[in-house]
């Protein structure tokens, strides 16, 4: 049978006609479509959705706003997931969270009777003697903490993300917001109005302002018809605005979608959020604030079981009473805190309804059912002065209880902009100032509760955004809100303790206080001490109270107290939506397809991918020894299409090239190559790659694949400073690279068909020439990288994967074998050649890795020469050297150590077993003493197992460079 | 339960021992031996290892606002000492075997967990840097290891080692990596040292420095000036803003670094994880709460505000390493102020102005050294200005003259 | 997150910028003292106020000159560093290569 709800005009959520069902704790519970979770469960009587983080107590909602912790569940893919986020029909399995056993016997809840033991910061007095007993404990507590558990099997889903701009956003579509986002649009802007609810209307949906209640329907219709009818409004509803960042960027969450809001101006029409009144067991599930049994009779139809009694710190409260005694709950009595309303007419509409008043009183004490899970009946007490009460109690049976203390002003997205929360000891109440340019507040965050003044104020706010938005708009009204709605001092101590202040932390009165006794006084102190305001709710229904009674503690003022600084998000969000879906873009050479059909074995380089070599991982050393073979023995390709490349053009291009690289550039000759090799201003060795002066006015330079935009970037950068007459394009991607090396690589191209003559003599080692390989046209160079002869050919990317294809079958007669970029590491390391970023680190200076033949220390200026000569006057620290050892010796990996009297002086940044030499070859830093051909130096090796090696003259492979020059 | 907590239970009001952790406030005094301006974990860890160590005790720390407010409050507590730097590994083991302890000195508990920290390699360039991190940790006597996918899979059975395009190459498994409760390293530091008489001034900001003939004389306050002896500046975020006041500049840059918490789950992951190609680390407290953290922001910033791009990178690069943390929910975001320094190491020691000393240039690595900073400024004010031998590598003079001690590397996203 | 003023391509969020240092003046290369050289490389104007810094729009490459407060986040002028750097610079000490 589908539960009973109220009729209309309550349950504007629900579709009475769909019924749904899901399971809870293994018992299926009934609700209706437009139900969430919590409003269903409290349907059937169920208020025990949780077990509280340190106690293990038993909890239900508070706010049934999902903005309290108390209905934090388990799905099967999730934890702590908010009881009124999840809609009642798309569940299947949930269950309560945080105990051993099960939701309504939780073991654990043994800690609530050790509660004097636990008290606040215990973890901090204990656990820790005899030294090493903390490593148990911290398994124990890790245990009992924590909540819900997480899924590790689950996967990420499919969720987005989308831009959206607007003159205004306004954020909160209750009565304030609905017409400051009238006023906006009306005057001409373009609106954005998002809202945590389904419904448009806020509070109007389901608070009562007034004892007449005459207008509030009518007003709630006009206004919502005439945002939902405006053209330059977009409504964005079950969306919650989670941060305010710089420059009104919001990030709005709504399901599985992320809007990042850029607004020019921005209203907060956020609301406010009730406050609880702090006595012994006020965490009973079936005590609510008041506009949570509101929203449940309202929003969901849900009568909860009575009778209900009605702790009042204002008018709002006596408003809850009529409405739910109108609905048929039973009214057990309305406490009021105070000694009369401001409302003088309320005592006399409660007892038209036949409802006990009992004034100046407080609930003292709650006591829980039977089960000791559910509320059963409450104490009152006569207030006698602030926070202390009577000697005569009054006792009532109830199944539920209703509170109001009062309103703290939903303060998070304007202190994230900087806001400062300022307290009112007239209306006990906190208030924002200093908001940041542009932002605008509206309602009752604006301190304004009387739904008139509401009303003004927020067209007041939109008429604010107008004018910073430079349109035209009217005098702002006058706004006059007399109403008070918090109660100074809604706090009772119990000799017993358990008046709550923080529900997600388990904190009491005592807690805090004790905090500031022990000398953690400032509130920021008190928060990470006692742990106040870090939970899920991040101080909602806490920092109120927490100011109060610190403030009290420390005889400062609540102002000067203060609360701690609202960081982002404003509500848990989920990482799996901020995350959002996953690109992972890499880019790949016009030869890629070609590369894996050779079956390559693809690394990452930078953001690019490149064979390290062809053929399977397993055989690697063998796979690279071949190709090695062919480079050496025959003729080899390589794709170094990664390789940076940038166009110099224009009159001062050598003069340029002359200041960015260490070397001379003026006087390079037209068609040849030289090494260019670029310091930082700190004289470190950063980048290198090959100019060719291709024209009087014209170079092209490589850098490393990694270091290519980098170089790009600060070559424009000295030029907006220097102003030379040339222009700097970066070209690496217009083209493409393949190194054709070997005895054979002369035969392969002039196979191909190759307009350039190849000769030594007129093509020699390190010149450059444009021409047609195989009908494509490109720059050649004669590099010697690998140590053999060999020719990089540079061709638009476009024709490059052709030209591969046209040298391969050209290659075929010479048995040409393409390798990959370790093999190309072992070839430049026979040469003793370095690689930038392997062989030197963050403080290699030219001296140190033996490029001083590389620096032109003559000419007036390249970036980083002070330093350069600064560091090269030094005595030098370390110097990277060659060393050598037999393939016996263990071979030692790039990174082990070089030590000298058992010190470090330096490390092995690259060695390998060479098959070309039949031996193990490496660099090394090592000291500047040892570094002479004739030392031998010691490396710890793999286990710790020391070698010596020999130091070796660099090149180990062809010293006289007779092969490269053939 | 521990026989400790027994005597709490005697149900008073006011269950604790009967002198406050930290005492009251109180008026300043005209004249200090030692002041020490910042109240952070670094300021009062001086404070106690002066008074505890050298019985000097007429030593005031001012701080601006709260003690250990700062990047002591903000930091995500990894404690490590696996860097790359013979200089480095030694002053940081030096801090890790103090932490160890930490707890039984203070008799306050600081929540210290070995868990081990590891550290992804993604490429060859990564993996041949942690080998040389792992020798020179080990020569150290650091117990920092190479583990391969096999082994990781083994610690941390929940992680992702595929990661798109960046699969997992190698690890650096450093088994003295842990984390702390930081707050609480700071409060048994002030508790150690006000109990031994050091005077802790919160809410107290130093707005100038006074010197005579090159010497410090005293310090100017909101609350009035002080003559003191010697001076200590341990502010790190704005370091270089407190020595202006005391005539002088920093070669230091200060970055915002952002960091963020889910709600707490049940425990699942002990060791520290981070990756140096993800920019990313992802840790669980005691409490259960998964905390990331990554890079530094892109530019230079006075300011502690959070940012959404920053966050967004954040949280991808944590989901492709667990991507069930997808289905997890973000609790927090904050920001703290990080004085880096062009080495990634730390200013330490004598300065230009006379019996004014550094504590400085603490960029991402400030918490783990907070036990041996403390005792190493110690030991140079007792000293009356001896630089002690593990810190004489980080001094100022060191950029005059281009000799760096360089942890770039080492510290990129691990802090 | 914060909006740049791009003095080419206008109003972009920050996030298409890329921080590329101060603006520093260098001191005379052959000239300076070691210190002086060492403080242009090392040091940067920290103090809390108004910077002058170097920006780049990193899909245009474009390099320009922004005023920002570095505490405060407010961008007070962005603009083409030619109004700064007008003249050619040459460096004149020295001999030329070989």
């Amino acid at each position: 049978m589908s539960p009973s709800r109220l009729e209309h005009p309550f349950g504007q959520l629900i579709d009475r006609d769909t019924p749904v069902t899901f399971e809870f704790e293994g018992e299926t519970v009934q609700g209706y479509a437009g139900d969430n979770v919590a409003s269903a469960l409290i349907g059937e009587g169920r208020w025990l959705m949780s077990r509280s983080f340190k106690y293990h107590r038993p909890r239900g909602p508070l706010s049934l706003a999902g903005h309290d912790a108390n209905t934090l569940i388990q799905t099967p893919t999730a934890a702590n997931r908010l009881a009124e986020d999840l809609m009642a029909k798309d569940q299947g399995t949930l269950s309560g969270q945080n105990y051993l056993g099960s939701l309504k016997f939780d073991y654990y809840s043994l800690l609530d009777r050790l509660g004097r033991f636990l008290p606040v910061g215990f973890y901090y007095r204990a656990f820790f003697k005899p030294r090493g007993m903390w490593r148990f404990w911290e398994n124990v507590i890790r245990n009992a903490a924590g909540l819900g558990v997480a899924n590790l099997e689950a996967t990420p889903r499919y969720t987005d993300k989308q831009y959206l701009f607007c003159d205004v956003a306004v954020i909160g579509a209750g009565p304030a917001g609905l017409n400051a986002a009238l006023t906006a649009a009306t005057g001409g802007a373009e609106v954005l109005l998002v809202d945590e609810q389904e419904l448009l209307g806020g509070a109007l949906t389901y608070h009562r302002f007034t004892l007449e209640d005459d207008s509030r329907a009518q007003t709630l219709k006009a206004l919502s018809n005439a945002v939902a009818n405006h053209d330059k409004i977009r409504v964005l509803t079950g969306a919650t605005c989670n941060a305010w960042f710089s420059d009104h960027y919001l990030p709005v969450f709504q399901g599985d979608r992320l809007y990042k809001v850029r607004a020019k101006t921005c209203v907060l029409a956020t609301g406010s959020s009730e406050q609880p009144v702090v006595f012994r067991n006020n965490d009973l599930p079936g005590i609510v604030l008041c506009s949570g049994l509101e929203r449940l009779m309202m929003h969901h139809g849900v009568c909860p079981e009575g009778p209900a009694v009605i702790l009042a710190g204002n008018d709002d409260a006596y408003l809850t009473a009529i409405t739910a005694a109108e609905a048929g709950l039973s009214i057990a009595g309305v406490v009021d805190l105070r000694s009369e309303p401001d409302d003088l007419a309320l005592p006399a509409a409660l007892s038209e309804l036949g409802i006990t008043l009992y004034q100046s009183a407080t609930v003292y004490e709650a006591h829980s059912d039977k089960s000791g899970a559910q509320l059963g009946a409450v104490t009152i007490y006569p207030i006698e002065s602030e926070g202390k009460v009577g000697v005569t109690p009054t006792h009532l049976e109830c199944r539920l209880l209703a509170m109001s203390a009062g309103f703290m002003p939903a303060y998070q997205l304007a202190c994230h902009g900087g806001a400062k929360l300022a307290y009112h000891d007239d209306k006990s109440e906190f208030t924002l100032t200093e908001l940041p340019e542009g932002m605008h507040l509206a309602g009752s965050v604006n301190s304004t509760h009387d739904l008139k003044a509401v009303c003004a104020d927020g067209r007041n706010a939109g008429r604010g955004a107008l004018r910073a938005l430079a349109l035209e708009t009217d005098n702002d009204e006058t706004v006059q809100c007399e109403r008070h709605v918090n109660h100074p001092w809604p706090i009772f101590k119990h000799p017993k303790g358990r008046e709550f202040v923080d529900f997600d932390e388990d904190l009491q009165i005592k807690d805090i206080i004790n905090s500031a006794r022990l000398g953690y006084r400032d509130i920021q102190l008190v928060k990470r001490y006692s742990t106040v305001g870090m939970g899920p709710s991040q101080g909602r229904h806490s920092a109120l109270t927490t100011a109060r009674l610190i403030a009290d503690a420390t005889e400062r003022t609540v102002t000067e107290t203060g609360v701690t600084t609202a960081r982002p998000p404003v509500k848990p969000e989920s990482l799996g939506v901020l995350a959002g879906r996953r690109f992972h873009p890499i880019k790949k050479t016009p030869m890629d397809q070609r590369h894996l059909a050779l079956g390559a074995h693809m690394i990452p380089a930078g953001s690019w991918r490149r064979p390290a070599f062809y053929g399977a991982l397993d055989h690697r050393a063998a796979n690279i020894a071949a190709e090695a073979h062919a480079v050496r023995n025959g003729v080899g390709m390589i794709d170094v299409s990664t390789l940076g490349g940038i166009e110099l053009r224009g009159p001062d291009a050598a003069e340029f090239m002359n200041r960015i690289y260490t070397y001379g550039f003026l006087k390079q000759p037209v068609g040849k190559t030289r090494y260019a090799a670029l310091a930082n201003e700190q004289g470190v060795i950063i980048d290198d790659g090959v100019a060719a002066r291709l024209a009087e006015d014209h170079f092209y330079v490589t850098a490393t694949t990694t270091g290519v935009d980098r170089v790009y970037s600060e070559m424009l950068r000295w030029n907006a400073q220097w102003r030379l007459d040339l222009d700097i394009a970066q070209v690496t991607s217009a083209y493409s690279a393949v190194n054709v090396a070997g005895p054979f690589s002369r035969d392969v191209l002039e196979q191909a068909g190759c307009n350039i003559e190849l000769s030594s003599e007129s093509f020699p080692y390190l010149a450059c020439r444009e021409g047609m390989v195989a009908g494509i046209p490109a720059r050649l160079m004669r590099v010697g990288f690998v140590g053999e002869l060999g020719f990089e050919l540079h061709v638009p990317s476009l024709m490059a994967q052709t030209l591969w294809d046209k040298l391969m079958v050209a290659g075929e007669p010479f048995n040409i074998k393409p390798f990959g970029v370790e093999t190309q590491r072992l070839l430049r390391l026979e040469k003793g050649h370095i690689i930038i970023g392997q062989d030197t680190d963050g403080m290699s200076h030219p001296g140190e890795v033996g490029l001083a033949w590389a620096i032109n220390r003559k000419k007036a200026f390249f970036v980083g020469r002070r330093s350069v000569d600064i560091l090269m006057s030094q005595p030098l620290k370390r110097q990277l050297v060659g060393f050598t050892l037999s393939p016996s010796a263990p071979k030692p990996e790039e990174g082990h150590l070089v030590l000298r009297d058992g010190d470090i002086v330096g490390t092995v940044t690259s060695c390998e077993y060479s098959p070309t030499l039949a031996k193990v070859i490496g660099l090394a830093y090592v000291h500047p003493d040892d570094a002479q051909p004739d030392s031998e130096v010691t490396i710890r090796t793999a286990d710790g197992v020391c070698v010596q090696a020999p130091i070796a003259t660099l090149p180990f492979y062809d010293p006289g460079n007779a092969r490269q020059q053939l | 339960m521990p026989l400790g907590l027994l005597k709490y239970g005697r149900g008073s009001d006011y269950p604790f021992e009967r002198q406050p952790d930290l005492p009251g406030p109180r008026e300043l005094k005209k004249h200090y031996d030692v002041v020490i301006i910042g109240g952070g974990g670094h300021g009062v860890a001086t404070a106690y290892y002066l008074a505890k160590y050298h019985g000097i005790t007429n030593v005031a720390v001012l701080e601006k606002a709260y003690l250990g407010g700062g990047n002591t409050a903000r930091n995500t507590a990894v404690i490590r000492s696996n860097y790359l730097t013979p200089e480095g590994v030694r002053f940081y083991s030096a801090s890790v075997k103090l932490y160890e302890n930490l707890a039984n000195e203070f008799d306050f508990n600081i929540m210290y967990s070995q868990r081990g920290q590891l550290t992804l390699a993604h490429t060859d360039a990564t993996v041949r840097a942690f080998r040389q991190r792992a020798e020179v940790n080990k020569h150290f006597g650091g117990r920092t290891e190479m583990i391969d996918r096999q082994s990781i899979a083994e610690l941390v059975p929940c992680l992702n080692l595929d990661p798109a395009q960046l699969p997992v190459l190698a690890g650096l498994w450093h088994q003295d990596g842990a984390t702390a409760r930081h707050d609480a390293v700071a409060w048994g530091y002030a508790r150690g040292a006000t109990q031994r008489g050091v005077e802790l001034h919160q809410l107290t900001e130093v707005t100038g420095i006074e010197s005579a003939a090159g010497q410090v004389t005293g310090v100017v306050t909101n609350r009035g000036k002080i003559a003191c002896g010697t001076v200590i500046q341990a502010v790190a975020g704005h370091s270089a803003v407190m020595s202006q006041k005391a005539g002088f500049p920093l070669p230091i840059v200060a970055y915002p670094l952002q960091a963020m918490v889910t709600l707490p789950v049940k425990p699942f992951l002990n060791p520290l994880v981070s990756s140096s190609a993800l920019h990313c680390y992802v840790q669980q407290t005691s409490r259960g709460e998964i905390v990331i953290g990554g890079g530094s922001d892109p530019y230079p910033l006075y300011n502690s505000r959070a940012s959404l791009p920053l966050k967004e990178s954040l949280i991808a690069s944590a989901v492709d390493m667990f991507p069930f943390l997808s289905e997890m929910r973000l609790l927090r975001q904050w920001a703290g102020i990080t004085d880096m320094t062009a080495d990634y190491s730390p200013i330490m020691g004598l300065s230009p102005l006379k019996n004014y000393y550094l504590d400085a240039g603490w960029g991402t690595w400030g918490f783990k050294a907070t036990p041996i900073c403390g005792k190493t400024m110690a030991e140079l004010v007792a000293s009356g200005g001896e630089v002690p031998t593990l810190i004489q590598p980080f001094t100022l003079e060191r950029f005059d003259h281009f000799q760096q001690v360089n942890e770039m590397g080492a510290t990129a996203a691990s802090h | 997150m914060k909006i740049m003023q791009c003095p080419l391509n206008g109003p972009r969020n920050i996030s298409e910028f890329v921080y590329g240092g101060q603006v520093e003046p260098m001191p005379d290369p052959q000239q300076c003292s070691d210190k002086d050289w060492a403080s242009y490389v090392f040091y940067d104007n920290n103090a809390i106020g108004i910077v002058r810094e170097w920006w780049q729009h990193a899909p245009s490459s474009y390099w320009f000159i922004a005023e920002r407060h570095n505490a405060s986040d407010d961008i007070l002028r962005t603009y083409d560093p030619g109004e700064l750097f007008s003249e050619r610079v040459d460096f004149t000490t020295g001999e030329n290569e070989p």
